[in-house]
């Protein structure tokens, strides 16, 4: 091990798997075949609120080459799942609720892609329709109907440095602005996909799926369908991409409940439109700021208020809302901070991880205060990002002591040369 | 449903393939004969992890059907390279580190293949161009364009720099 720095720390190393990636041959989750495989597909809410009512999957079992269909009242004994909070359900039951396009009603198991597709189509729905909340404001309103039981605000985190109060009353100019975000698709290039199959000796379930959190995936495979971890085994396959959008269960349950039923091999493969109506998204994001700083240019107080639209079910959202809030200031000193923070509950497609986990919406906001600011005071922007921006000994809006590695007034100043940024301002750009 | 048999040359072997009117060219290449290095992305021809050379033409194999690869002569990165080592195109992805997850890359060499096969002396704005059919989301754009600039040395000097003439 010794030898390790000296042999490969500073030399281009060539990745593990190129060779198998330049020819071909590296195998991702789709690319698994087994001979009598069947494949599924799902059939999916038909509205975003609403109570299923009826369903009724006579005439797509009717269908030749359809295997079987896995309707909720199948499965009585499959808890929910999900990453912090087990809100999500595995399947929708007559009398539960759809909460947004991407919720499963049933698992179509066929003989082949085109049968299963064919047969999701003939499968009738009944359902009583709700008020669709696409707004987390309105979601926040005390008259909306909630979208689950405890309430639309999931989560509510503070933040609190210094003296908010004394921070305002030493600035000079005060901006106050609101800024919105949208959600964004990981879109990993690999769209979700797996194969799963049961040993009925051993009474393992084997899945091959791309997973970013292998263990945690398989623990909560395991509680929702009341198995010891040790029966799901997760194979990661070669991953085509993830960016967040990995963390969470996709594929995975839908594959180990056909796989158990059927006792074969089987495949479940997204189409690009259902991975981008049922997986995670970057979180939309509301941040309201009000930044006060001296004449001289000196940051004295941020407050913000973060609404954190986290889609019809958690995932990582009270984590990404709340750290989202901690990085209020961007990499800026200020001694007097508050925040609050909303982790909120709508119909749209459920938001977790994406790269920077909550810190790229908030960088949207306060950079434009920095901008905002320094024209209002009149200070050159780069000027008034360098001598504001952290350094050896700032801390944090929550408290943490930077002590090492603070290379932001050096990136600044890298990405101002890069840009042109003198040239333009000189109007010779 | 009706089934029909078309015959291909896939990579020099010819095939003869049992198919459908409604199977995608994609389906047919990864499904019955298993070369799964052809992957796919949209499903709609926008991201060019399908690609797979037809007759000469870059096509988006999930925008074409089956039958219409009747005679046809296919390529796929199975096909690239042979039993004697790499294709100079994939030692360059591999030297440059033009490689993260991977799933773009079957499609992005065969683009590049095709781009340097016409113009061994191309720009960064024919490299951009040539592969401008082909999503990366890992965003290695750069090294990609690395790579291509140096399969594209190594190839125009063993041809002695008369590359263009000779395509």
């Amino acid at each position: 091990m010794k030898k390790m720095p000296k042999e490969y720390v500073g030399k281009n190393i060539f990745k593990v798997d190129a060779y198998d990636k330049v020819t071909g041959k590296a195998i991702y989750a789709d690319d698994i075949y087994f001979d009598d495989m069947l494949y599924i597909k799902i059939k999916r809410a038909t509205y975003p609120h609403a109570y299923l009512r009826r369903i009724d999957i006579s005439k797509a079992q009717k269908l030749p080459g359809v295997v079987r269909i896995i309707t909720a009242a199948d499965i009585p004994w499959v808890k929910n799942f999900g990453l912090i909070i087990k809100d999500q359900p595995v399947l929708v039951g007559v009398g539960q609720k759809m909460r947004y396009m991407g919720d499963a009603l049933a698992i179509v198991i066929a003989e082949s892609k085109e049968i299963a597709s064919k047969a999701v189509k003939l499968i009738e729905v009944e359902v009583e329709e709700l008020e669709i909340i696409s707004d987390p404001l309105r979601a926040m309103e005390k008259d909306a109907p909630l979208i689950h039981q405890d309430g639309n605000i999931l989560a509510t985190h503070y933040l609190e440095k210094g003296d908010i109060k004394k921070g305002f009353a030493q600035a000079d100019v005060v901006v106050e602005n609101e800024y919105r975000t949208s959600f964004l698709d990981q879109v990993p290039l690999q769209v979700e996909a797996g194969v799963g199959v049961f040993d009925p000796e051993t009474e393992i379930i084997k899945l091959w799926v791309a997973t970013q959190w292998l263990h945690d995936t398989q623990a909560d495979i395991a509680q929702s369908l009341s198995l010891p971890k040790e029966k799901i085994r997760i194979i990661q396959p070669v991953i085509g991409g993830a960016f967040g959008k990995r963390e969470d269960i996709s594929v995975h349950i839908h594959l180990a409940l056909a796989a158990m039923i059927t006792k074969k091999p089987v495949k479940l493969t997204y189409t690009r439109e259902e991975s981008m109506i049922t997986q995670s998204k970057r979180h939309a994001f509301i941040v309201r700021a009000k930044t006060g700083a001296t004449k001289e240019g000196y940051l004295t107080a941020w407050q913000v208020e973060v609404i954190g639209d986290t889609g019809a079910y958690a995932s990582s959202g009270p984590a990404v809302v709340h750290k989202g809030m901690y990085h209020c200031t961007g990499p800026y000193n200020v001694d007097n901070v508050k925040g609050v923070a909303y982790t909120v509950y709508t119909n749209n497609t459920y938001a977790g991880a994406m790269r920077g986990f909550g810190a790229t919406q908030m960088a949207f906001a306060y950079e434009s205060q920095m901008d905002i600011l320094a024209h209002k005071l009149g200070i050159d922007p780069v000027q008034f990002r360098l001598q504001n921006a952290y350094s050896i000994g700032s801390s944090t809006p929550n408290g943490q002591v930077l002590t090492h590695s603070v290379g932001v007034k050096e990136t600044i100043k890298g990405a101002v040369d890069l840009a042109g940024w003198e040239e333009w301002k000189e109007g010779r750009l | 449903m009706t089934k029909l048999i078309i015959e291909l040359t896939i990579n020099g072997k010819k095939k003869k393939v049992e198919t459908t009117p409604s199977t995608r060219l994609l389906d047919l290449i990864r499904d019955d004969l298993h070369l799964t290095g052809t992957k796919e992305g949209c499903g709609k021809g926008e991201c060019g992890a399908c690609t797979v050379i037809m007759n000469g033409e870059l096509v988006a194999s999930c925008l074409v059907l089956a039958p219409q690869a009747d005679g046809a002569v296919i390529t796929t990165i199975e096909g690239v390279g042979d039993d004697k080592g790499l294709d100079p195109v994939q030692e360059a992805f591999i030297e440059s580190g033009a490689i993260q997850c991977g799933f773009c890359t079957p499609g992005m060499i065969l683009a590049a293949k095709k781009m340097l096969e016409e113009n061994l002396h191309p720009t960064e704005e024919e490299i951009k161009r040539g592969i401008s059919g082909n999503l990366c989301r890992c965003t290695g754009y750069q090294k990609i364009f690395d790579a291509i600039r140096l399969a594209a040395d190594r190839l125009s000097s063993r041809d002695g720099g008369r590359g263009e003439e000779d395509a």
